[in-house]
């Protein structure tokens, strides 16, 4: 484990791949998450995306956003990821994503809140699980931009499976049952194949979001319970799906997006968000953004 | 076997067993709440006694009340019941409260059984 430095603070994990920024996009979403939340921040980055960050970002937005840079230099699983720039348009990176589970040893904080770097925080509606009762928290379900459920598999393994837990925001303390959720994940990481044969999830993706929801359904008895497992208070995490895209952003917190029908993908409406956390899943939409300046 | 994974069967089987604990004492505790009166079944939660409360605030002494069965029973005296409720639920309660504790205390399957 790393030393502590600070009581409370918030992480976010950001590598870059030959198509997208995360960097970029950690500077933008750690910009609000200290706006509105008011703590300190780590990236946890490593030596080629950090160098980057130094080399396309001023040195005084960098200092003034991240209070510690953590380097890392972890061997990443191959991980191709289809991503979606509307219905109509995709593209594959690779998703560097098979340390998060790591969190625990990097993070610098006796409390640690990890976002996603494309979790962008408009409200302090965080905060108060830092003076929760559970040890760990991640949301347990989610909602589309038009306020519906997403698609089937988004919300359960596979068709008869256990329910989905979202990796994109993660709560956690140092005590001893995270650290046990955190060796589970990592065991369940580790032991990907296995898994996927036992829980029947989709086969192409090391999708972090499978690995914790086996870690909580592991450490749950295998039963959909009650836990130390908090859920946010069974609020929603808000997510506008890669098929979504941002049509404008009227200010910081004012955003207007174009919400597609998940049925019939050309049945788009109009959707406007502001004091609402959001998980902006259409990456090139946020980069667009972030490079015109809108946000 | 991954010693990760034995941590983690050891806390399943304690998740496990500290649950169906949570259940039984839910189970004892609402039986507690049941009320038997004049016939009717009653449960003495908040909406219950609020209801009665508020019938006696408003100068009914007796009343027709609709029981946990949809049926109506005819309540002579309103105070008299209302005493069986709270006692109902008080005993509940504090029952509820104590089993919980114990609980809360127990950290491995050996103390949840009370061995």
């Amino acid at each position: 484990m790393k030393e502590i430095l600070a009581p409370k603070g918030i992480c976010f994990f950001a590598y870059n791949n030959d198509q997208l920024d995360y960097v970029m996009m950690a500077l933008t979403a750690g910009k609000y998450a200290k706006k509105n939340l008011q703590l300190p921040i780590c990236l946890i980055t490593d030596e080629g995306s950090s160098n980057w960050l130094e080399e396309s970002q001023p040195k005084d937005v960098i200092d003034k956003v991240f209070d510690y840079i953590v380097i890392t230099n972890d061997t990443m699983k191959k991980n191709n990821r289809r991503h979606y720039d509307s219905p109509w348009t995709t593209f594959a990176a690779q998703f560097n994503n098979s340390n998060k589970h790591k969190i625990y040893k990097y993070s610098p904080f006796e409390q640690t809140l990890l976002l996603d770097i494309d979790y962008i925080v408009k409200t302090d509606a965080l905060l108060k699980y830092f003076d929760g009762d559970y040890p760990l928290c991640m949301f347990d379900n989610a909602l589309t931009l038009r306020n519906e459920l997403p698609a089937h598999q988004e919300r359960f393994l596979y068709d008869a499976g256990i329910k989905m837990w979202w990796s994109t925001v993660v709560y956690f303390d140092r005590s001893e049952f995270s650290e046990m959720f955190f060796n589970t994940w990592a065991h369940v990481a580790d032991n990907y194949e296995f898994y996927q044969y036992l829980y029947n999830f989709p086969s192409k993706l090391f999708r972090t979001d499978y690995c914790v929801s086996i870690a909580v359904h592991i450490l749950n008895g295998m039963q959909d319970a009650e836990s130390q497992i908090g859920n946010f208070d069974n609020t929603s995490l808000v997510n506008m799906s890669q098929k979504d895209d941002i049509i404008e952003t009227k200010n910081e917190n004012e955003w207007i997006f174009i919400a597609h029908d998940q049925k019939e993908h050309w049945k788009s409406i109009l959707v406007k968000v502001s004091n609402q956390d959001i998980h902006v899943m259409n990456k090139r939409a946020l980069s667009r953004e972030i490079e015109a300046g809108g946000i | 076997m991954d010693e990760r994974l034995e941590k983690a069967l050891d806390f399943s089987n304690y998740a496990l067993t500290i649950n169906k604990q949570k259940r039984n004492i839910r189970n004892r505790v609402a039986q507690l709440q049941i009320v038997h009166h004049l016939g009717g079944v009653f449960i003495a939660n908040h909406e219950t006694i609020a209801f009665i409360k508020t019938l006696i605030d408003l100068k009914h002494k007796n009343s027709v009340v609709i029981d946990s069965k949809n049926n109506p029973i005819t309540v002579k005296s309103l105070p008299q019941l209302l005493e069986k409720l709270v006692d109902a639920y008080t005993s509940a309660t504090t029952e509820f409260d104590i089993e919980n504790e114990k609980l809360k205390k127990a950290r491995n399957i050996k103390k949840i059984m009370d061995w």
